[in-house]
Formats: C-alpha cells, sequence, structure tokens
C-alpha cells in the first residue's frame, strides 16, 4: 500500500514535466475534483441512509439484507451520523 | 385427474407445496407426498422452517436443527432451526467486520444494530427463505417437498419480494452513479483506474437471492403448489379466497385436495345424530367445493380414526392418496 502511494507520489512530482502537469492540475481541475469528491461523498451518506437507516431510526431495507451491507461501511458510519445529526434537519442535508 | 397423475404428467415440478390454513393438515400431506415419491425411487427432502415445525412429531425423531435426516431409504426430512440460523449470521458479519479492519473488538453502535436486527419483524421472514434458497440451489435431491408456515408468510414475503427488488433497482442506481463519480474523480486526478465496488457487489448478490427465493414459489416449470382443505364452508371460502391471492402473485396452483372427509355411508347405520348432522354439513361443503374448484380437486381424503404419526400411517394416507397399494 505505502509503495504503490510512494510510486504515485513519484510518477506525480517527477522533474520539469511533472511540474508543469501538477501546476495545471491545480489551476484547472483541482476545484472540480474537490467539487466532485464532496458530491460523492454526499451520495454516500445518503446511500448510508437509505440502507441503514434504522440506526437512525428509519427502517427501510429488511435487516437480513442490510445487515450484508455493514462491514463495508464501518468506516463511514461515525462520520455519517455526525453529519446527519448535525445539520438542523437532517434531510436537507442530503444534497 | 389424480394426484398421481399430476405427478407422472409433469416431471419437472420437483418444487412441491401444500398451503392452507393452520391445522389442516399441511405436514400430512408432505409427508405423504415425500413418502410417494420415495417409493417410486426418486430422492425427497421434504423440509420445513416453522419453529413450530411437525416433521419431528410426524416421523416421530427429534430432527429440529439437525440437518437432513434419513427417515427411510429415499425420504430426508429437515426441520431449519430460523433462530439459529440468524445468530450464526449475526457472528458472520461480526468476524467479518473485524478482519476487513483488524479490530478486535465491534464499536459500539455498530455492536447494537446487529443486535437489534434479530428484533425486527421482517428477519425471520427473510432469513427463512434465504435459508430456502440454500436447500433449494444445492440441488441433490429429485424433489423438494415445503412444508410452509402459514399462508399469510408466503403472501408476506412473496409481496415484501416485490418491494425490495423494486427497491434495489432504485439504490443500485444510485452505488452507479456513485461510481461514475469516482471515475471522473480518477481521471481529474490523472490516477489509475478505481477498485471494485464492493457493495455494489453485495448488492446484485442481494437482488439474486431475492429473485431466487421468490422463484422457489413462483417457477411455473417447476413449482407445484397444492391446497389443503376441509369440507367446511367457511374454509372453502377462505381457500377460494387465498388461491386468488396467490395467482396474483403467480403462483403455479396445481390442485385441491380435501382433508378429513367423513364416510358417507355411515350414515346407513346406526350413529348419533352429531355425525349424522355433520355428514350432511360436509355434503353441502362438498358440493360447494366442487362448483368453486371443479377438476382441480385431486383427492378427498377421509377421516382417520386415528392421528396419522410415524411411517405405517403416513402409508396409510400415501395409499388412499396416490390410489397404489405399498409394500
Amino acid at each position: 500500500m505505502a509503495d504503490k502511494e510512494n510510486e504515485k507520489k513519484k510518477k506525480k512530482s517527477g522533474g520539469v514535466v511533472g511540474f508543469f502537469r501538477d501546476f495545471t492540475y491545480g489551476m484547472a481541475t483541482h476545484g472540480m475534483a474537490r467539487h466532485a469528491l464532496k458530491t460523492r461523498s454526499s451520495m454516500e451518506h445518503l446511500f448510508i441512509l437509505i440502507t441503514m437507516g434504522d440506526m437512525l431510526g428509519i427502517p427501510i431495507l429488511p435487516p437480513y439484507y442490510s445487515l450484508r451491507l455493514l462491514p463495508h461501511v464501518v468506516p463511514q458510519i461515525t462520520t455519517w451520523k455526525r453529519r446527519m445529526l448535525r445539520e438542523k434537519d437532517f434531510v436537507e442535508s442530503m444534497y | 385427474m389424480s394426484f398421481a397423475e399430476v405427478f407422472e404428467k409433469y416431471p419437472n415440478r420437483r418444487y412441491v407445496m401444500y398451503g392452507g390454513k393452520g391445522g389442516l393438515g399441511k405436514t400430512t400431506f408432505s409427508a405423504a407426498t415425500a413418502y410417494y415419491l420415495a417409493k417410486k425411487g426418486k430422492r425427497v427432502l421434504v423440509f420445513s422452517v416453522d419453529p413450530q415445525a411437525s416433521l419431528s412429531d410426524i416421523f416421530e425423531r427429534d430432527i429440529f436443527g439437525q440437518g437432513n435426516i434419513e427417515i427411510m431409504p429415499n425420504l430426508f426430512a429437515r426441520e431449519v432451526d430460523a433462530d439459529r440460523r440468524i445468530q450464526d449470521y449475526q457472528e458472520e458479519i461480526r468476524q467479518k467486520i473485524l478482519s476487513m479492519y483488524g479490530m478486535k473488538k465491534i464499536p459500539e453502535e455498530i455492536e447494537s444494530y446487529i443486535k437489534a436486527s434479530s428484533a425486527e419483524p421482517a428477519m425471520e421472514e427473510s432469513a427463512i427463505f434465504d435459508a430456502v434458497v440454500d436447500i433449494v440451489v444445492k440441488g441433490d435431491f429429485d424433489y423438494y417437498i415445503y412444508d410452509l408456515v402459514p399462508l399469510g408468510h408466503a403472501l408476506y414475503y412473496l409481496s415484501m419480494a416485490a418491494v425490495y427488488d423494486a427497491w434495489l433497482d432504485k439504490i443500485t442506481g444510485l452505488r452507479e452513479q456513485m461510481r461514475e463519480y469516482d471515475q471522473a474523480i480518477a481521471t481529474m486526478k490523472r490516477e489509475d483506474g478505481t477498485e471494485e465496488d464492493e457493495i455494489y457487489n453485495e448488492l446484485m448478490y442481494i437482488k439474486d437471492r431475492i429473485g431466487a427465493s421468490s422463484k422457489i414459489m413462483t417457477d411455473t416449470d417447476k413449482t407445484a403448489f397444492f391446497f389443503v382443505l376441509t369440507p367446511e364452508e367457511m374454509t372453502v371460502v377462505d381457500t377460494e379466497k387465498a388461491a386468488k391471492l396467490f395467482a396474483k402473485y403467480n403462483v403455479p396452483l396445481a390442485g385441491y385436495v380435501v382433508n378429513r372427509v367423513i364416510d358417507r355411508n355411515l350414515l346407513k347405520e346406526n350413529i348419533p345424530a352429531y355425525l349424522k348432522n355433520r355428514i350432511e354439513m360436509q355434503a353441502g361443503a362438498l358440493d360447494l367445493i366442487d362448483n368453486t374448484f371443479g377438476t382441480s380437486v385431486l383427492s378427498r381424503v377421509p377421516e382417520f380414526d386415528s392421528e396419522i404419526k410415524g411411517l405405517d400411517t403416513i402409508r396409510d394416507l400415501a395409499e388412499v392418496m396416490f390410489e397404489e397399494k405399498f409394500s
């Protein structure tokens, strides 16, 4: 995992070409990527809401099958709960 | 048509089910059908997922939660312990979480979610129907005779399955949209391809399982669903209603069997008024049955003078149902 990261870094930040590539990325697409990431994480939270809603008192998927999904969302549960409950009205927070 | 003809004419109908109100003899007919088919040289599994299952009673052996138990050559019986299955399943999820994240202990809120899930009413139905899929997909028997829980459950599940299916399509769509975002982000950041979405795969698996379990009850080629009724007006009316509901969910109805018919010849003898009245009442109901279900009535089974219990009485019943002598 760490090796992979290093390789990625090397690829990205090597030499003059690398510098310009990073520079143009920062200028042109970084904002877009950030926005996309934000939308993506909202969707993730929406997804957890409709599958694990029980945790906030909204039962939707039969628990037998939603349990299958549970292991995959464990790391996101805490941030999801915080985000959903932080908003005055969590329905607003979906988008 | 007779029972035997139904089985001869449709050899592909390998999933056999008896439905009807509680206490009319579903388990009894399941056992007798299993007996008949086993005698014909077919490998048969008769199974039940009812927590108050009576296969143990009828075969006079404790088989609850013990897997496939051989009752006689070619005839196996099984009673699924739904509670234990749910517990095992929850444990499996816990282990998966622990190993996926190298945790020593399940986080409090996750644990309480897992615990609370077993209290949900739909949990048991889903677990039961999932267990049925497990049993049937193995395919190591010629016939599977499913001793159904009373009608409500099956109907509830079928309607639930239809709702879940539509719902799964929706969230799968959302998941696909998320994946597109992942790919777009990866392209913008000039990273190599994105990882496989495990959740998407799980959703597909769930969809398959729900589809497979409702298919077992609705497969017109492979399923034969029989209704059990008794000659009483109320039962006839209820059965007709239930049959209509089942037809709505495309359950292939294969025929009706009338249980507990008192021998009309008794009227010639000196019998108490009570019995006479019952016979007259049954005659009225039998007419109603013939008018309502016509030639779909496959057999009229008499009231036996003792309880059907143990292989000897099961054989007696099978001989009446299938009009054949077994040694």
